[in-house]
């Protein structure tokens, strides 16, 4: 039997003519450093670093495998390992963008939401000082019978007619004290 | 023989010599990336207010956060408004330059690197030493940002 091996070249070398084979992982280690380094530059910029956790990812990726194909061939990774370090470094801080822009969203809830409390507070203290001096009259018609109901007189009235009362009782005015 | 075969027999050492040569590659890359920032900025105009991306701090805080008008300068600076630019973001040309600069000195290495095989390793070293404090520089004010949002 013809033995096919004995023709193919056993040296990485290249014949005359042929175009040398770039060392193993290089491509990929080429691929992994761009994107690694477009990832870094865009995720220190706020707001649109959140997306760069995608190509980080990717670069780290590519990176690990060129070195595992590159450790098997024994071929060299600076561009690998300066691929996957910069792919690593750019992807923590786009990670990190999440963390601000979660802790922007709660000082933004929490500030939004005491200014709700405090609107709500204010709105119920202008209904209560309302009702205290509102009038409240309650009519009723059934047929010609007619029934009216008035409820409540205002708070500065009630203050008047106790003091009123007050006064005819002991005629001296000291039991109510006034806020100034 | 076809045209497009001796074509690519003609091209043969070139590529063959790019394959081996990955800071060629990588230069090459990085050049046709700051192109399209570029042509990013000069795509969308900054009178039509076409930009495809919105500012999440913006628009859940209603206060626009350091890095906010950033392609509104830049497409200014590209049409040589330069004081509009600067209303829009403070460090828009800060930016901006760190771009041209990086156009420049992809091209500028490149040339170099292919004059001068034997000073490879030390260009590369050098390239990268400067390119890493340009972009520090040049960011400065948004990894603060970053950090100071982080910590707080």
């Amino acid at each position: 039997m013809e033995d096919f091996t004995t023709n193919t070249p056993q040296s990485s070398e290249p014949l005359p003519g042929q175009t040398p084979r770039p060392p193993a992982g290089q491509s990929l280690g080429i691929a992994a450093l761009i994107t690694a380094i477009v990832t870094f530059v865009l995720s220190v910029i706020p707001c649109v670093g959140i997306i760069a956790i995608v190509p980080g990812i990717i670069a780290v990726v590519l990176a690990s495998i060129g070195l595992s194909q590159a450790s098997r061939n024994d071929s060299p990774r600076g561009v690998l390992v300066a691929g996957l370090i910069i792919g690593v470094v750019a992807t923590v801080i786009a990670f990190s963008q999440i963390f601000v822009a979660g802790k922007i969203g709660d000082k933004f809830e929490k500030n939004w939401g005491g200014e709700i409390e405090n609107v709500i507070r204010d709105v119920q203290k202008n209904v209560i000082d309302e009702l205290e001096d509102a009038n409240v009259s309650i009519k009723i018609e059934n047929g010609d019978e007619k029934v009216e109901i008035n409820v409540g007189e205002g708070k500065a009235d009630r203050e008047k007619e106790l003091e009123e009362l007050e006064e005819d009782n002991t005629g001296i005015n000291d039991t109510l004290n006034k806020k100034e | 023989m076809t045209p497009s075969i001796k074509r690519s027999n003609y091209l043969s050492p070139f590529r063959a010599g790019f394959r081996n040569e990955p800071y060629l590659i990588i230069n090459i890359i990085l050049t046709g990336v700051v192109i399209l920032v570029f042509a990013y900025s000069g795509f969308f105009s900054p009178v039509k207010d076409n930009y495809p991306v919105v500012c999440i701090h913006e628009k859940l805080t209603g206060e626009p956060c350091v890095s906010c008008g950033l392609s509104h300068s830049f497409s200014l600076i590209l049409r040589g408004r330069i004081s509009e630019a600067y209303d829009w973001n403070v460090y828009g040309l800060r930016v901006f330059i760190f771009f041209a600069g990086q156009l420049f000195m992809r091209i500028v290495f490149s040339v170099f690197y292919i004059k001068y095989p034997r000073s490879g390793k030390y260009l590369i070293v050098y390239d990268s030493v400067v390119s890493a404090m340009f972009f520090i520089v040049s960011f400065l004010p948004f990894i603060e940002w970053i950090f100071k949002r982080f910590l707080l």
